[in-house]
C-alpha cells in the first residue's frame, strides 16, 4: 500500500448525493413496482385498464422495466458509487456540481419524461431499451458525465493495485457507455433479423454490463468492509472479474435460439452461457469464503443484503446457463420462467445488491437516519415476497411450456397461466411492503444513529483502517 | 516492476475493450453479413415495402407493446412449426425497423397472421377482445375507434392493414419462392425441414377455409362439456342462448347466425367448426378436441326451434322453383348445393341448402332484406311479393339432411 502524504487526507465523500440519489432510487422504485403491479393486475382483469391508453398493458410494461433498470438502480448504484469511489481510490469523484448535474438530467431528463413520453405512446418496442430515442440521447451523455465524474479517481491514483470493485466500476461504466447505443440506436437502422442480432446483444449487457457489475462491485465491497477482512483471495476476484467481461458480451444471442439468426452465432453463445455458468461458480465461492463465519443472514444489515444478493446471483446464473440450452431453451422460452428468471436477477440479485450497499453507505453518512429494525423486517417481507414470485412464475412457465407443446388451443395456456397470475399480483405486497420498511429505516430513524451502531457493535472505523481492506497486495 | 504492472494492466484494458469488440463483430456483425448475403440469395424478386398506411400500424403496434404479448418469430422446432407454419426466414424482415421479435408470448405468434381473421373480427377484437374470446387477456384499444367496433379511426385502420403484412410477402411469393430459398439457403437439414418442409405455410387452426376434407363429427347427447365449450368459445359471438346477439357481435357484418332458425346436418357442422365461414367473423376450430368439437355440434343442434312444416301447395312451389332457377341458382346452384356457375366469384360461399335450413321465417327475411356484409342481396326491388313468398318457401325443400 503506497501512502504519499496527500493521500492521508481523508477524501471527501459526497454524502449529500449519496443521499439524493438514495431517495431518488426509492421513489423510482416504489413508482416501478406500481407499474409492474397494475400490468400484472391487468393480466387477472383486463378491465383495470379502462379506457385510457395511458393506463394499457403495454406501456406500463414498458414503465415498469426502464423504471427498475433507469430510476431504481441506476440511482442505487450512483449513491453507491458516490460513496464507494472516495473510499476504493482515496481521491474524491471529480465535481460536486457535475454531480448535481448528473443528478438532474437523470431524474429530471431521463427517468421522469421518459416515463411520461411512453404513456403518452413514444417508445420503442425493442427490450431493455423502451424509453423513445431523444431520451437515449440523454441517457448516453448522462453515462458519459457518469464516467467523468467517476473514473478520474481511479486513473490518477494508478492501476497496479486497483481492488476489484474498482474494476468492475470501471468496467460497467465503460462498457455500458459502449453498448448502450448498440441496443437502443443500431436496430432502427438494421432491420428485421439484422437488427435483432444486436438487440439480443443489449437484452443481455443491459444486465450483464450494466446491472451485474455494479452489482458484483456493491458485492465485493460490502463484504470486506462490513466483516473487516480482506476478500478470501484477489487472484479469483480478478479471474471473475476477467472471464466475466470477456464472457458476458458472449451471451447475447441466447435470447434467439432456434432463430434464423446463424446456428453457429448461436451456438457460440451457448457455449459462453454454459462457460458463464462456471465463472459466477468461481465468483460466488471466492464470495462465500470471504462471507465465512457470518452465517446465512449476517447481522449487519447491508451485508445481510449483499450476502442474499450473492446466493441468488449463483442460483440465477446457473438457471441462465440451463435455460441457454436447447433442449431447455425450446420448451420455456417465451413463458413466465423468464419472467421469474428476470426478477430473481434483478429483484433478487441486483436489487437485494444494491439495497446492501445503500444500507452500507447510509449507515456511514453522520447525519443521516437509520433504523435497523425496519431495515430487517423489510428484508424478510422482500427475500419470502422474491422467493414465491419466482416459484410461482418458474411453475407458470413449466405449465405454459407443456399446455403450448401439448397442442391445445392457445387460449388454454392462458386460462391455466390465471391462478398463476393472481399469486403474482399478491407478492406485490410484501415486495412493496419491504422495499417500503427498508426505505423508512433509512428516512425515518434517528440521524446518526447509523454510524452509532457501527460504533457500539464492531468499534469506530477509522479512515485508515478501510483503505487496507481493499488493498491488493500482500494475501491475507 | 510497477511499469511492468501498469503495463499489464493497461493491456488487460484494452483487451477488455477489445472482448467488448469482439462480441459485436462474432455476435452483431458477421451474423448480420451472412443474414445479409442469406437474404440476397433466398428473397423473391419482388418483396412488397409496406406502404404508408402499414408503416403508420406499424408504430402504433410498437407503441402499444403488442410485441411484447405476441412474438413475430416462428421458430426453428416442432411446436412452433405445427402450431404457426414454416420457419421464419431472413427476408421475411426486411422491412422491419426496428425488428419486432419479442420474447415472451402471452399471445399466439403473430408473424402470419394475414388471412387468419376477417377485418371485423380484427376491428370488434382490438375494440373489445373479451367480447369475442371471453377468456383473452389482451388489452381492449377503444381509443383508435369512435365509439364502437364498426366506426374505427385511421389509427385502427392502420393498425388492421398492418396487421395483413404479416405473412403477407412470404404468402404472395407462393411455393416456388420458397422452392428457390430452399435450394439457395445453407443451413442445417433440421432447420430446412421447419422452414420449407411438409406442412402448412400458415398452420393456424383458426384460419377459415373454403373447402377441403374435414372429419364428420360424430353425434352425441348433449352433455355439460359441450356448454362449456360453448360458453367458453361461441356465446361472445353467437350468444348464450344461440340468438346470435352475443357481446361481440355489433362490430360483426355478417352477424353471427342465430341457431334458434336453423336447421343443420350434421355435415354441415361439422365442416362449419373445421373450416369456419371464409369471409366471416366465424373462425375455423382445428385445434378444438374432436369430442369437444362434437359436443359443442350439439349445442348448435339443441338451440334450433323445430315447428311443423307447412304444407305448401303445387302452384306456389312451381312459382318458387322457376323464380329460384332464374334468380337464384347461379349462386345456390341447381339443386341447391351452393355450387353455381357464379359462387366462386364472392368472397363468402353461398348457402347449401342441401345441408342447412333456415326456418320459414329466417328464409323470408333473407330474401327481403339480403344479409349484410354478404353477396345475398335484398331482392324486394327485383321479386314481387308472391315471388318473394314462393321461392323463400322453395329453397327450403332441398334439405336432404345427413343423406349425401
Ligand atoms: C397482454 C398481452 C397482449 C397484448 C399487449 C396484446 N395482445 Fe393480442 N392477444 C393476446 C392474447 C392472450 C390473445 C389470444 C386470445 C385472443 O384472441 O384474444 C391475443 C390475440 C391476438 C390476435 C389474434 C391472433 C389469432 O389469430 O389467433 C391478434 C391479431 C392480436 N392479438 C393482435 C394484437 C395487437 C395488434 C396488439 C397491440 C395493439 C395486441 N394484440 C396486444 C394478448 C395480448
Ligand atoms: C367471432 C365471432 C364468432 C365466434 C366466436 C363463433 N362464431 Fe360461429 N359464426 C359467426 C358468424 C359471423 C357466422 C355467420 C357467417 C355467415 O354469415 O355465414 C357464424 C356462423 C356459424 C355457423 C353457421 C354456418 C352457417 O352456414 O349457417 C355455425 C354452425 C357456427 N357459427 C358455430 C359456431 C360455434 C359452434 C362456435 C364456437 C365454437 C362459433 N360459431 C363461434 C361468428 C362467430
Ligand atoms: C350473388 C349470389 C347469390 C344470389 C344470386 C343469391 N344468393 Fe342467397 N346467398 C348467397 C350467399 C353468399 C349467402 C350466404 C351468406 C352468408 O353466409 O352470410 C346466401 C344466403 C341465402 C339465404 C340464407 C340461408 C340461411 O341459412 O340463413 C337464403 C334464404 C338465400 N340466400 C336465398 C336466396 C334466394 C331465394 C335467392 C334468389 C332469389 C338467392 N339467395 C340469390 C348468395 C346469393
Amino acid at each position: 500500500m503506497p501512502e504519499s502524504s496527500e493521500e492521508s487526507a481523508p477524501p471527501v465523500v459526497e454524502t449529500s448525493l449519496v443521499y439524493a440519489h438514495g431517495l431518488a432510487a426509492f421513489v423510482a422504485l416504489l413508482i416501478s413496482a406500481c407499474f409492474g403491479f397494475w400490468a400484472a393486475a391487468e393480466l387477472v382483469v383486463p378491465q383495470l385498464a379502462g379506457s385510457s391508453p395511458w393506463l394499457t398493458w403495454g406501456r406500463l410494461r414498458y414503465d415498469h422495466t426502464q423504471g427498475i433498470m433507469l430510476g431504481w438502480l441506476g440511482n442505487a448504484f450512483f449513491a453507491f458509487l458516490y460513496h464507494a469511489v472516495p473510499v476504493l481510490t482515496g481521491r474524491s469523484v471529480t465535481n460536486l456540481k457535475l454531480g448535481q448535474w448528473l443528478f438532474g438530467l437523470w431524474n429530471f431528463i431521463v427517468v421522469i419524461p421518459g416515463w411520461i413520453l411512453v404513456l403518452a405512446g413514444f417508445s420503442q418496442p425493442l427490450e431493455w431499451a423502451e424509453f423513445p430515442l431523444v431520451i437515449d440521447g440523454f441517457v448516453v451523455l448522462a453515462l458519459l458525465l457518469a464516467a467523468i465524474q467517476f473514473l478520474p479517481p481511479f486513473f490518477s491514483r494508478g492501476l497496479e493495485d486497483l481492488y476489484v470493485s474498482s474494476w468492475y466500476i470501471i468496467g460497467g461504466l465503460v462498457f455500458t457507455l459502449l453498448a448502450y447505443p448498440m441496443g437502443n440506436f443500431v436496430p432502427e437502422l438494421l432491420p428485421g433479423a439484422r437488427g435483432a442480432a444486436f438487440s439480443g446483444l443489449w437484452i443481455h449487457d443491459a444486465v450483464g454490463l450494466f446491472v451485474t457489475p455494479l452489482a458484483l462491485a456493491i458485492i465485493y465491497f460490502v463484504i470486506p468492509a462490513s466483516t473487516r477482512r480482506p476478500i478470501y483471495s484477489h487472484f479469483l476476484s480478478m479471474l471473475g472479474f476477467w472471464l466475466l467481461f470477456f464472457l458476458y458480451p458472449l451471451n447475447g444471442t441466447h435470447h434467439y435460439v432456434f432463430s434464423v439468426i446463424p446456428m453457429s452465432a448461436q451456438i457460440g453463445a451457448i457455449t459462453a452461457s454454459t462457460l458463464l455458468g462456471v465463472d459466477v461458480v468461481i465468483v460466488v465461492t471466492n464470495l462465500f469464503l470471504s462471507l465465512r463465519g457470518t452465517g446465512w443472514f449476517p447481522r449487519d444489515p447491508g451485508l445481510r443484503f449483499v450476502s442474499t444478493g450473492t446466493m441468488f446471483y449463483l442460483v440465477v446464473s446457473l438457471q441462465g446457463s440451463l435455460q441457454a440450452q436447447m433442449s431447455i431453451n425450446q420448451s420455456v422460452h417465451f413463458s413466465d420462467w423468464v419472467i421469474g428468471h428476470s426478477h430473481m436477477a434483478m429483484l433478487g440479485f441486483a436489487s437485494f445488491a444494491a439495497l446492501g450497499g445503500l444500507v452500507h453507505a447510509w449507515q456511514r453518512i453522520p447525519w443521516a437516519s437509520y433504523q435497523a429494525g425496519m431495515i430487517n423486517t423489510g428484508y424478510w417481507l422482500l427475500l419470502s415476497g422474491v422467493i414465491v414470485m419466482v416459484v410461482d412464475l418458474t411453475i407458470a412457465g413449466l405449465v405454459q411450456a407443456s399446455s403450448w407443446k401439448s397442442g391445445a388451443p392457445w387460449l388454454d395456456s392462458v386460462r391455466a397461466s390465471q391462478p398463476y397470475w393472481a399469486i403474482r399480483i399478491f407478492t406485490f405486497l410484501p415486495i412493496a411492503a419491504g422495499f417500503f420498511m427498508v426505505m423508512a429505516g433509512l428516512f425515518a430513524g434517528k440521524p446518526g444513529a447509523g454510524l452509532k451502531a457501527i460504533r457500539d457493535t464492531v468499534g469506530p472505523e477509522p479512515v485508515a483502517e478501510i483503505a487496507p481492506r481493499f488493498a491488493t497486495g500482500g494475501q491475507a | 516492476m510497477r511499469r511492468v504492472l501498469r503495463m499489464s494492466y493497461l493491456v488487460a484494458g484494452l483487451g477488455g475493450i477489445g472482448f467488448f469488440g469482439m462480441s459485436m463483430l462474432l455476435l452483431g456483425v458477421w451474423p448480420g453479413r451472412t443474414l445479409e448475403e442469406q437474404i440476397r440469395r433466398t428473397q423473391p424478386a419482388y418483396p412488397l415495402p409496406p406502404t404508408a398506411s402499414e408503416q403508420r400500424g406499424r408504430r402504433i403496434y410498437s407503441r402499444e407493446g403488442c410485441a411484447y404479448c405476441h412474438t413475430q418469430q416462428i421458430r426453428y422446432v416442432g411446436s412452433d412449426f405445427k402450431r404457426f407454419g414454416k420457419a421464419t426466414l431472413a427476408w421475411e424482415t426486411i422491412f422491419d425497423f426496428p425488428h419486432l421479435w419479442g420474447t415472451r408470448r402471452i399471445g399466439p405468434d403473430l408473424s402470419r397472421e394475414a388471412g387468419i381473421r376477417s377485418s371485423d373480427w380484427q376491428l370488434s377484437h382490438l375494440y373489445a377482445p373479451q367480447a369475442l374470446v371471453a377468456d383473452s387477456v389482451m388489452p381492449a384499444f377503444p381509443w383508435l375507434f369512435d365509439g364502437a367496433p364498426n366506426r374505427p379511426r385511421q389509427e385502427a385502420r392502420d393498425l388492421l392493414d398492418y396487421l395483413d403484412t404479416l405473412g403477407r410477402n412470404r404468402a404472395l411469393a407462393g411455393p416456388e419462392a420458397d422452392v428457390h430459398a430452399r435450394d439457395a439457403m445453407d443451413c442445417s437439414a433440421d432447420e430446412r425441414r421447419y422452414a420449407f418442409g411438409k406442412g402448412e405455410l400458415n398452420a393456424s387452426p383458426a384460419m377459415a377455409r373454403r373447402s377441403g376434407e374435414f372429419p364428420l363429427l360424430p353425434r352425441v347427447k348433449t352433455q355439460p362439456a359441450g356448454q362449456d365449450v360453448y360458453a367458453r368459445n361461441c356465446a361472445g359471438c353467437h350468444g348464450a342462448r344461440g340468438e346470435g346477439n352475443g357481446k361481440g357481435a355489433d362490430g360483426l357484418s355478417p352477424k353471427p347466425t342465430n341457431f334458434t332458425e336453423q336447421e343443420y346436418s350434421q355435415t354441415r357442422l361439422s365442416q362449419a367448426l373445421w373450416h369456419g365461414v371464409a369471409g366471416s367473423a366465424m373462425p375455423a376450430w382445428r385445434d378444438v378436441s374432436r369430442p369437444d368439437l362434437a359436443a359443442v355440434a350439439q349445442v348448435v343442434r339443441s338451440f334450433s326451434a323445430t315447428q311443423a312444416e307447412p304444407q305448401i301447395p303445387p302452384p306456389v312451389l312451381e312459382l318458387g322453383a322457376s323464380v329460384y332457377k332464374a334468380r337464384c341458382a347461379q349462386c345456390h346452384g341447381a339443386t341447391g348445393g351452393g355450387d353455381g356457375t357464379a359462387a366462386g366469384q364472392f368472397p363468402i360461399a353461398p348457402t347449401n341448402f342441401r345441408t342447412q335450413r333456415p326456418s320459414l321465417a329466417a328464409s323470408l327475411r333473407t330474401v327481403r332484406n339480403g344479409i349484410e356484409g354478404s353477396p345475398m342481396a335484398p331482392w324486394t326491388n327485383e321479386l314481387r311479393e308472391d315471388e318473394i313468398n314462393a321461392v323463400a318457401y322453395y329453397v327450403r325443400t332441398f334439405y336432404t339432411g345427413d343423406v349425401r
